[in-house]
């Protein structure tokens, strides 16, 4: 019985979380600070059609695997930039009034927040709109 | 030229899809202290996918891991928006063991 590892899982499993993990954190910081959310968004679909194109080409299994995963991902961070700017609208994510972008938000949006009512802890308990700010902790 | 990288990444974005039912529904009805079976789990799997021969297989597995893993980082934070009533707050969570041991621990937030 051939018990050899096989990475490739792994390998995924490795280019995922991080990939995800670096989305996460950039599609917030980048929609926070782009005037017009479009060239992110843009140069984010260019990336992941170039990394899958390299997915495509390359003979190397883990290299393949890892970068399919990465081009998906920065095609989908593209929709996530539009859908960060909508968050905001919503008050779901904060408001940087230092972007005229979302400054014009703040003005047209009452549900528009600078505050990011979710840099707390949970309390076991539902809140109320008045009290949700006061509990922010960081 | 083959397009097994890009299969492999529209399947994970699929999987990874299935992480948001995990997490809404796992915060919902057990609490965020559930990240500590997630994450285990997720380890687990991640490891098993080690000794699967099969490329394709090994990969789903992997990633099947991975979105456990992830999810248990996103349940803290799922729990907050559960309580600002963003989603659907549930008062009477099922208990799970050794759930007063974990709420002492710092939940993993990225």
């Amino acid at each position: 019985m051939n018990m050899a590892i096989n990475t490739l899982g792994l390998v995924a499993a490795v280019t995922a979380f991080l990939t995800i993990w670096l989305g996460h954190v950039a599609v917030r910081k980048v929609e926070a600070e782009a005037r017009d959310i479009r060239p992110p968004m843009f140069i984010a679909i260019a990336l992941g059609l170039i990394t899958e194109y390299c997915s495509l080409i390359t003979d190397n299994l883990s290299l393949k695997t890892a970068l399919g995963i990465l081009g998906i991902t920065l095609l989908w961070d593209a929709f996530e930039i539009y859908r960060q700017q909508n968050r905001v609208k919503h008050g779901h994510a904060p408001a940087n009034p230092n972007n005229p972008r979302h400054a014009k938000i703040l003005a047209e949006h009452p549900s528009a927040t600078t505050l990011d009512l979710l840099k707390r802890d949970p309390i076991g308990r539902s809140v109320s709109p008045e009290e949700a700010p006061k509990l922010i902790t960081h | 030229m083959n397009p097994f990288g890009i299969l492999i990444g529209l399947v994970t974005f699929a999987i990874i899809g299935l992480g948001f039912p995990l997490v809404i529904r796992g915060e919902r009805y057990f609490g965020y202290w559930l990240w500590v079976y997630i994450m285990s789990i997720g380890f687990l799997i991640i490891i098993a996918s080690l000794f699967i021969q099969n490329d394709w297989a090994s990969v789903i597995v992997g990633v099947i891991g991975a979105t456990f893993v992830w999810g248990s980082t996103e349940l803290k934070e799922q729990a907050v928006r559960a309580e600002l009533g963003w989603f659907p707050f549930n008062a009477n969570k099922v208990k799970l063991p050794f759930a007063d041991i974990i709420k002492k621990w710092k939940a993993p937030h990225l």
